[in-house]
Formats: C-alpha cells, structure tokens, sequence
C-alpha cells in the first residue's frame, strides 16, 4: 500500500469513529466514574516502540462539554523542522507557530479541518502566528519554502487524548466507566485496519489497556536536502 | 617463344614494368577500397548505435526535463494555493500555466486523486478515473521508492512521452501526470543531437499468435525524413525477428541508410508496437570512399608517370650505349675502323664497349697486315695467306712462270747516280709489275732488277700461258715506252730479257714457322729463269718455251733452237714470240720465213747454205743492230761448228753447259 488511498482515509475516517461513539453512548449509558487507559504500542514490523501515536477515547456528546478544554499550544520550527511534530490539541485551542530559525517560513496546511496559512515571517515579535483550531481532524503543516517540513495538529473532541512517547507508552486518566469506542492514529498508520477502532470498557477497579502492535505504511514525507544551506547562512 | 615482339627496348621494359606494376596496383586498390570500405561501413554502424544510445539519452533527458518541470511548478505556492481551492477551473488553468512555463517541453498534464479519479486533463481525453495505461502507470509510480514514474501512453493517437510525480500539499494529495508528444518536432529536436534521422513508427506485431495480422501495418508517427523517403521506410522496414541491436540497410531516395530501431511502446508480445527508427545515410561512407579513391587514383599516376619517365632514362641509358655500339659496328662493317666508343662505367654495355673497341683495333690492324701484305706480296697471294691457315708445304700444280730483267743492268748502275739508278728501276718495276697484274700474272719476288712474276698460281686460270705471253709482249711494248722517257731523261736506254715457261711446280709457303714467302719451285722454274738468260745468248728481248707456245697457240712464233740446258737432259724448243699474225706486216713474214729456212740449212748442216742465208738476213738489218742480232749468233756458231768435226747423228741440240 502507497499513497493511493492515504488521503481517501483521513476523509472518512474520522466520521466513522464518530458514528460509532454515538452508537455506544446510546447502548450502555453508566454512572461517570474515573478510569485509566494504559496505552503500549509498538511498530508491528519492527518491534519497535511507536512513537507519536495519538489515542483518543470517544465520549458521547453529552458527557464531551464536561471534557472539553482550550488552551494555548506552540508547535515551532527548529532547524527547518516542525518541534513537535506531532502536537495534539482540544478543539477551540490556539496554536502558535513560532519560528526559532534566522531564516523565513511559509506555514501552510490545506486539510479540510483548518486551511491557512502563514505568509513568509520570521521570529519578530510584530507577526501574529497564531491560529485557533475550532474544527476536529487532523491538520497537516507544511512550508512553502521547505517542501520536506511537515508536521500535524491532532485537533480532538475532548481531553481524553494522548500521544504515546518515546517508549510507545501513553495513560489516559478520567475517563469515565462504562464501553467506549477507542482510535488510534499515527501519521503512517494504515487507516482501513480495524486495529485502529477498539471498543474498550472502563471501570474503576482496575486500568484497562490498550497493547497492540500497529502496522504502519511506508513514510511518504519528501526527504530533507542534505544541510548545506543552513550551514552556509548561519 | 616470343609470343609478342618488341620494337624497342623502352617499349618491352615499358610494358613489363605495366605488367608487374598494374596487378600490383589493382590488387592493393581493391584491398584498401574494401578495407576502407568495410570501416567506413564500421564507422557509419557504430555512429548509428551512438545515435540510438544518444536517442535514449535524449528521451531520458527530455523525461527528466518533464520531471522537473512538472515536481517544480506544481510545488510552485501558487499552483498549491490554486489546488488548494479545489476548484477545477482553476486548477485547469494553473496546469495550462505551467504547460506555457515550460516553453514546450511539457504539452499536456492531468492530475489524478492519489485513487486516481481524474482531477484535470488538459487534453480533456474525456475519462474520469485513470484506466488502463494510465492506471499502471499510477501503480507503478505508488510501488516505487519515490513515487516518480514514466511511459509512453498513446494519446488521442499519438505516443507520448508521459511521466508522473505526486503533488505533495504538504504529503501526497494527488499524482501529476506530465507529457510530451513524441511528434515532428521531437524528432527534429532530436535529430539535431545524434545528426541521424529519427522516425517513430507504430505498427501492429504480426509475431502475436493470437492476431490476425499477418503483416505487420507500419505506420509512421513522426519522422524527420520526408515524406516519400517515409514511403519507402514503411515498405523496407524490417520488423519481425529484428533485434534491436540488428542494424539494417534501407535505401531511401539519396541512398543506402544504416537503420536501427529502439523500442518505445509495447511489451513484448502486445500487439501494438511504437518504435523509434535511427537511420544515418552511407553517403558520407561513400564520400569518403571517392575521396580515397581519387586521392589513390591521383596517387597511381603520380607513381605510374614517375616510373615511365624513370624507365625511358633508363632504357635511354641502355638504348643509347647500344646504339652508339650499332653505328660504330657499321662503321667497322664499312671498313672505317678509326673511331672509337666512349667506355663509361662498369657494366655489361660498357663491357661490350670496350669488346667491340678492341675488335676494331685488331680489325684495324689486320687490315694494315693486309694492306702491307698487298704492298709485299701481290693481292692474289695476299688473299690466299688470310684466306687460310698458313702452314708450311705447298702443292703441285702447272703453272706458267715468267721471269723478266734488264740486259746490262749492272753496266747501267755504274754510269748513273745511285738515286737515279733507284728512279728507274722503281719505274721500270712499278709499269711491269702492272703489266703482270693487268694480265693476272701474280709477283712471285723481285730480285734487283729481275722480276718473277707466275700465272697459275695460287690461283689457276683456263688461259694463264696466252696471259703470260700477252704480258711478254706488254712488257716489251712497254720498254718502248720508258725507253723513250730515258731518253727525255738524259738516261741510258734499258733492254729486257724475259723467260717464259710452262710446267708442273710445287707451289707453296716456304720459310721457317715465322718467315715464309709462297712461292714456287721446281725444274720448271729453273727453266723459265734459264731462258731468260738465254735472252743475252740469242739477242733475243724473250724466249718463250715450246710448251708454253703450244699451250698460247694465238701468237705468232719463230723457233730459235733446240737447247740442252745445264742439268737438263732434255733437249727444249725454244721460241721467240713476235706478237699476234693479224699486227704483222708482210717484211716480218718474209724475215720470218727466211729465218726458218736458214734454219733448216744449219739443222742440215748445210754450213755455206746457212751461212749465206743467215748472212742475207744479218745484212738486212740496221747496221747498228748488225754486229749482236740473233744471225750474228748463228754466224758465230757454225764458224765454231765447221772447226769441229761433228758425229754423225748431230742433232742441231745446242748445249749450254754454265748457267
């Protein structure tokens, strides 16, 4: 699998763990207790921790206000790389884009959940590089002058939404009890595998977890050019 | 075996020179012409595979151009802002854009969702998802490393050169798909660079087994050639069981073209086949060809008029020594023997030079030999001592001998000057020495004033005795002639005795080994020098012998006596020759007649007879004549006879007892 059907994926994906999340709120409407989400996971082909993974549990909408949160986020650019490059954020939130190198930046994403862009600027204190994510989905940072830069805003519903580490490792916390739907998402991930949506029951007697091994689809990005310019401006 | 004949000598070295050369010549031209020939034909091959390589570079090239045109404009903000948007209008109209950038190296683009529904098409080729060609290309480019691919993808009927890159926004959101055609224009452009015309032809594989087609349908796409040498493609052009590395010769309207074909279109086994066609002409080959071929031809004269002009010199080396050789062998033919050949150098000619100087030396010299021989000897003897080996001996043979001298030489020599005395017996010898001569009489010697002359020998004549006796009396008539001069002259008046005899001689070289004489000797010879005395006995100027005057009937004689000469035992007869009856006049027959008459009476020794009779005729001459003629002698005798008292078979036989 290439890049044929990547972008089919993040157009429908998404809605899909929507419906589902519906559909079990309706069935098992429990008491709202804390529970945890112990999360492992690993690249199923090479065994390796999975970095960079994004897990969310899926709330009903009635319980989403009582999860919801905004605050402000900086994703910035470090020697022509976005730091971090995975950055997760609750709808609503602002995300500032500084830039820390000497030279210019075009910050730009086309993703449906947030289009915009940040015409050439650098770290002057005069630009506003701040952009508020008011839609759910995944966003997609690129630089018009550094074409390999990419970066992503996982904008999700509610607080219950982690980024797995450098161990793979990640913990939910608070999530009440009761069968709620489970995604996962990895900028490689393959998005039509059915180990991507898990349907988890939380109580509070003890953690549940989410151990798994995902396989993951080639890296699609562009290489980087060998790092001649940067030594040669700076 | 001289199959052809020659005039000259330069002409046989000419034409064998030709001969060795010309082969010689024609073999190496044809070598080197098919040698030149099969490398041009190398040459021209060669260059055609550099073409084809060249093609692929230049396809290649142009692909990498399209790529990056394509990865490069569409990465360009405003073509990601326009995609941006969504809206196919513009999108359109930002493909077009960078189709107007690329100052034509890209001609059409379609952009495809990365699940290959089709976004745009600049040529609006009507379909809306990728199918077929296009589809595979976009599988090809997904499975590869860098999501870049190419083909050749027919386009409303005409192959292009098509390639495909993703669009990255900023990961891959759909595939730009680039193309250019594979049209006139391409050709030209690539012709330019491999300096071969280049030809896209499609046509249909008859080696499928399931198609129909038998024969393959050429069909030519684009073509720098022109239109009918297109024709001609289409008809020579070998498809089936051609690889691509068979180069094939395909005659056009200017000439053979070396032809390779690259493969653009087609699996193998698809029925449809689009190849590109590389053909570089054998013009230049054959060029080249005549260039060499001129310069060879320009060359072989060149050597060819070098060489004949070297021959001529060279046959004028030798042609002209020999010549001069010739003229001088004719000039030594015709007896000119002072002239010499220039000798230079050391060969055979100079050789021959010197060979034939030497001869004509020694030609020179025997001919001096002859000459002083002639000068010694007379010319009869002369030739017969070169004409054969001399040696010793001789041969018997007859032959008249005359023996010739002046009576009272020796009283003549005291009363003149020894230079004068020289004169005159030069004279007298040279005018009977020619008497003899005129009358084939040869000299035999000459001794003091006495001559020797034979007839007879060496060579033998029918009538040598009438010529020894005409000379007698020649000799005698010539007397008459000095005589008179003498007496011009002052000088004492001459008298010749001369002998003539006929009879068998051994006749011959005599001498040593180194010094010889021919002469003659024998009995006969003594004869001849004894009746010359007799001359002085009788007062007679000759006394010819009874052989002689029998074997020279046609003069008139008187016999004088019947001698016994000292030695001899036999009597002779001996005669005075008076000359020819027809010159006789009718005193000289009386004085004739009476002689023989007084004759008789002495034979018959009838003394006072005789004596009377021989007395009449001594008075009958002139008183100067009287005292010593042959009747005084006569007179004398019986005088001395009538004392004696004689035998009685007297046979009128005087004998001579000195000599």
């Amino acid at each position: 699998m290439g890049f044929a059907r990547l972008l089919s994926i993040r157009l429908s994906h998404l809605r899909a763990s929507w419906l589902l999340a519906i559909l079990m709120l309706a069935t098992s409407a429990s008491a709202v207790q804390a529970a945890q989400l112990r999360i492992s996971l690993q690249d199923a082909k090479t065994g390796l921790p999975l970095e960079d993974a994004v897990v969310e549990v899926h709330l009903p909408i009635v319980l989403q206000n009582e999860f919801s949160s905004t605050s402000e986020y900086s994703v910035d650019q470090v020697e022509k790389e976005f730091i971090d490059n995975v950055t997760v954020v609750n709808v609503g939130s602002r995300v500032f884009f500084p830039n820390s190198d000497d030279i210019l930046h075009h910050v730009y994403s086309f993703s449906p959940a947030k289009v915009f862009e940040l015409p050439l600027y650098g770290n002057g204190r005069s630009v506003d590089f701040s952009q508020i994510f008011e839609q759910i989905g995944i966003v997609e940072l690129g630089c018009n002058i550094h074409d390999w830069m990419l970066g992503y805003i996982y904008v999700a519903q509610t607080t219950l939404v982690v980024k797995t580490d450098a161990n793979g490792q990640a913990l939910i916390e608070g999530v009440p009890e009761g069968v709620l739907s489970v995604s996962i998402w990895h900028p490689r991930s393959s998005h039509d595998s059915d180990a991507l949506q898990h349907s988890i029951e939380f109580d509070d007697a003890q953690p549940s977890t989410l151990r798994m091994a995902l396989s993951l689809e080639r890296d699609n990005r562009l290489r980087r050019a060998p790092n001649v310019s940067r030594s040669r401006y700076r | 075996m001289a199959i052809f004949s020659f005039r000259s000598f330069r002409t046989r070295l000419l034409v064998f020179l030709l001969a060795l050369m010309l082969p010689v010549l024609l073999g190496i031209y044809v070598f080197v012409n098919r040698e030149n020939n099969q490398y041009t034909t190398d040459t021209i091959d060669s260059y055609l595979e550099l073409g084809a390589d060249v093609f692929d570079f230049t396809r290649e090239e142009h692909k990498n151009t399209l790529l990056t045109i394509t990865s490069t404009m569409t990465r360009d903000w405003g073509f990601r802002n326009a995609f941006g948007t969504g809206d196919p209008y513009t999108i359109i109209d930002a493909a077009d854009n960078i189709l107007l950038r690329s100052l034509g190296a890209a001609d059409m683009m379609l952009i495809a969702s990365m699940t290959g529904e089709v976004i745009i098409d600049t040529k609006i080729q009507g379909f809306e998802s990728l199918e077929g060609e296009w589809l595979e290309l976009m599988d090809l480019a997904a499975n590869s490393m860098d999501g870049i691919g190419d083909a050749i993808i027919n386009v409303s009927g005409v192959p292009y050169q098509i390639t495909v890159i993703p669009l990255f926004l900023p990961t891959p959101v759909a595939w730009i798909f680039g193309g250019f055609p594979l049209d006139n224009r391409f050709t030209d452009t690539v012709k330019q660079s491999i300096v071969s015309d280049v030809s896209i032809v499609e046509y249909v594989n008859a080696d499928e087994q399931n198609s129909r087609v038998q024969v393959p349908e050429v069909q030519v796409i684009a073509s720098t050639l022109s239109a009918d040498d297109q024709m001609r493609l289409t008809d020579q052009l070998q498809l089936t069981g051609m690889t691509y590395t068979d180069t094939q010769r395909i005659l056009l309207g200017d000439g053979e073209y070396g032809t390779l074909m690259r493969p653009l279109y087609g699996q193998q086994g698809d029925p449809l086949q689009i190849v590109a066609v590389i053909q570089k002409s054998y013009n230049e080959n054959i060029e080249n060809l005549e260039a060499f071929q001129r310069g060879l031809l320009q060359f072989y004269l060149v050597v060819i008029g070098l060489s004949l002009v070297v021959v001529v010199l060279l046959a004028r080396s030798v042609t002209r020594p020999i010549l001069d050789l010739a003229k001088r062998v004719k000039q030594i033919e015709e007896g000119d023997f002072g002239q010499t050949v220039d000798v230079a150098g050391r060969d055979e000619i100079s050789q021959l030079a010197s060979s034939v100087n030497h001869m004509a030396l020694g030609l020179a010299e025997k001919e001096k030999v002859r000459d002083l021989l002639g000068k010694v000897v007379s010319h009869e003897i002369a030739e017969e001592l070169l004409s054969k080996t001399i040696e010793l001996g001789g041969e018997e043979k007859v032959v008249t001998v005359l023996f010739a001298d002046i009576k009272g030489f020796t009283t003549l020599c005291e009363s003149a000057a020894p230079e004068a005395v020289l004169t005159l017996l030069n004279r007298y010898l040279s005018a009977i020495t020619k008497v003899i001569e005129d009358n084939h009489g040869v000299v035999d010697k000459y001794t003091g004033d006495s001559v020797m002359a034979l007839f007879g020998a060496p060579l033998n004549r029918p009538n040598d005795a009438q010529n020894a006796v005409q000379a007698a009396l020649e000799i005698q008539a010539c007397m008459v002639q000095l005589n008179k001069i003498h007496r011009e002259e002052g000088l004492g008046l001459m008298e010749a005795g001369i002998g003539v005899h006929t009879g068998l001689v051994v006749a011959g070289n005599l001498g040593s080994q180194n010094r010889l004489n021919y002469t003659v000797i024998g009995d006969s010879v003594n004869l001849g020098a004894r009746l010359e005395g007799l001359t002085r006995k009788y007062n007679t100027a000759n006394i010819v012998s009874g052989v002689t005057a029998q074997h020279a009937p046609e003069f008139v004689y008187r016999e004088l006596d019947l001698v016994r000469v000292a030695g001899k035992t036999e009597p002779v007869r001996i005669f005075e020759v008076i000359g020819i009856s027809a010159a006789m006049t009718a005193a000289q027959k009386d004085e004739l007649a009476d002689f023989s008459s007084a004759l008789e009476s002495y034979r018959a020794q009838h003394w006072e007879q005789a004596i009377e009779k021989f007395e009449k005729l001594q008075q009958a001459l002139p008183q100067s004549e009287q005292s010593a003629s042959l009747y005084s002698v006569y007179l004398e005798r019986m005088t001395y006879l009538n004392k004696r008292h004689l035998p009685e078979d007297w046979d009128a036989v005087f004998v001579f007892d000195r000599k």
